[in-house]
């Protein structure tokens, strides 16, 4: 066999059939970027989860009038806790200067008041081994019992909440993809059984002269690998200009001025998956069309 | 070279092949003859494998064709020529992109192809218009680049179906003239016609088919 002509071969096939390659290429692009979009969703989503779960910090509130002797007894007590890795304590006058940071549309609403309403607290960072929502609530609930602590807060609820979508996104992730996978095949598969119909006569001749199903199928199979490969090419560059466009958006909007980490990532992995599975769909479509001709005897 | 035992092939309950039996030796030149539908184009599609005997065996060349895989069909095709009626060429491919085909199926090298195909194409006098499209060929000229391609790998066995059933009464004579000097070189030819002119000029064995029957084998024709 020779592997340029059968190359050339395909090629020709390409060329005769632009019009149904195009559509293939396009419609293959097409459901490449749905199938993208949700696997970036889907990646961005565990990626924001993974970064949170990091920065889980506890917060513990002291009564308004706590003594420094309480504020260091708590503070002892919590180095003895093994979750907790770092202390920062926060003092009323801080938490109203971080407060009015944070927020200073809101900071009027403090004008009008007596004082400083803000409590003290101490921020617990906490070990990655004791991030799990059982050990979590543990920790709180002894903390609770110090003397001088009125309150214990953690934002563990709504990460469990995300931890929880990220599990759909999975399963919706290998639904999505299989159907995809199929609509992708079906389109091939029937753009490569066109080229076959359109060059029947010429099938019939090679086979009475003595070719073999493999060198009659080959051309065909790749053909379907470079309309895949195409496609998969063309799904990225299309994805790449959505996701930047996002990026572009998201940082003009200003909401992410110092957590850039957490905006939209294209992992190097999804353009190589993107370009392999258009290539191993058109591969596979295609072998699925000519499969009848291996075994035709005529 | 190919021995028939009682080979019998029906199409809805309807015989094409009723128990014909018959040997071809290597060298011979049978000529097939009969009226369209005797069952002539039937024999020489079960010869070279396209149909399946209903009953029956057929020997070529040591190999029961009858009872072949489909996967060996291609590798006994490249051991005889075949050439059809209605020519069967790749009208956009050029002339010598015709003829090379068999060789490149076989992977023969490209320089050995070459030489191959000159050759060939100067035997059937068209090695002048190797570059030109099959489409734009005369009728005579299509049947000539069939010929060309069909004994370019030098086969043993060269079938032919109805070879001048398009043609007028003068490219007849030439083609005909074509088969004689394939035979002359050795080649066994199994030739199929309802053309009396053609059995006349063969002066070959004539073997008559009729309603699937062999109904006379008269040996070599005078």
């Amino acid at each position: 066999m020779r592997p340029l002509y059968l190359l050339r071969e395909a090629m020709t096939n390409l060329r005769v059939n632009r019009g149904n390659v195009l559509i293939g290429i396009v419609t293959t692009a097409f459901t490449l970027v749905c199938f993208g979009l949700f696997l970036l969703l889907y990646l961005n989503l565990k990626n924001l989860t993974g970064t949170l779960q990091g920065d889980v910090e506890v917060v513990v509130y002291l009564e308004p009038g706590a003594s420094e002797q309480v504020v260091s007894l708590v503070q002892n007590r919590l180095q003895t806790e093994p979750a907790a890795v770092a202390l920062t304590f926060v003092s009323k006058e801080q938490a109203l200067r971080e407060f009015a940071e944070q927020f200073p549309e809101e900071s009027l609403l403090l004008e009008g008041m007596d004082g400083n309403p803000l409590p003290a607290s101490v921020v617990v960072s906490l070990s990655p081994r004791f991030l799990d929502t059982e050990s979590l609530s543990a920790f709180a609930e002894r903390v609770k019992q110090l003397p001088g602590v009125t309150h214990v807060a953690y934002s563990q609820d709504w990460i469990d909440t995300l931890t929880l979508v990220v599990s759909y996104f999975e399963l919706g992730a290998v639904v999505i993809g299989t159907i995809l996978a199929v609509a992708t095949v079906t389109i091939i598969a029937n753009t490569i059984r066109l080229s076959l119909h359109t060059r029947k006569e010429e099938i019939e001749i090679l086979r009475l002269i003595g070719a073999t199903g493999a060198f009659i199928a080959i051309p065909y199979v790749i053909e379907g690998t470079i309309l895949g490969t195409v496609g998969g090419g063309l799904s990225l560059a299309l994805l790449k200009g959505i996701v930047e466009f996002f990026r572009l958006e998201l940082n003009a909007s200003g909401w992410f001025v110092g957590v850039e980490h957490i905006l939209p990532v294209f992992p190097r992995q999804v353009s190589f998956l993107l370009v392999a599975t258009g290539m191993l769909l058109g591969c596979g479509s295609s072998v699925l069309s000519v499969f009848g001709l291996m075994k035709v005897r005529n | 070279m190919i021995q028939l035992f009682h080979v019998s092939k029906f199409y809805d309950r309807c015989a094409a092949l009723n128990d014909v039996s018959f040997r071809i030796d290597k060298g011979e030149c049978v000529i097939l003859t009969g009226p369209s539908g005797a069952g002539k184009t039937t024999l020489l599609k079960v010869i070279f494998g396209a149909e399946v005997p209903d009953a029956g065996q057929i020997l070529v060349q040591n190999r029961n064709v009858a009872r072949l895989r489909g996967g060996a069909i291609p590798y006994l095709r490249r051991t005889m020529g075949i050439v059809l009626q209605n020519f069967q060429l790749l009208p956009k491919k050029t002339v010598y992109e015709n003829v090379v085909l068999p060789l490149v199926i076989q992977g023969v090298k490209r320089r050995e192809a070459r030489k191959q195909v000159l050759d060939v194409l100067k035997a059937v006098g068209m090695d002048h218009k190797q570059t030109i499209r099959t489409g734009v060929l005369s009728a005579g000229e299509q049947q000539r680049i069939c010929i060309a391609r069909a004994i370019v790998n030098s086969p043993i066995l060269l079938l032919a179906d109805e070879p001048t059933g398009n043609l007028d009464p003068e490219l007849t004579v030439e083609i005909v003239e074509l088969f004689k000097r394939i035979h002359a070189q050795g080649t066994t030819i199994l030739l199929a016609t309802h053309n009396q002119r053609v059995v006349e000029q063969m002066n070959g064995r004539v073997v008559h088919l009729q309603a699937g029957h062999v109904v006379s084998d008269e040996g070599v024709a005078s």
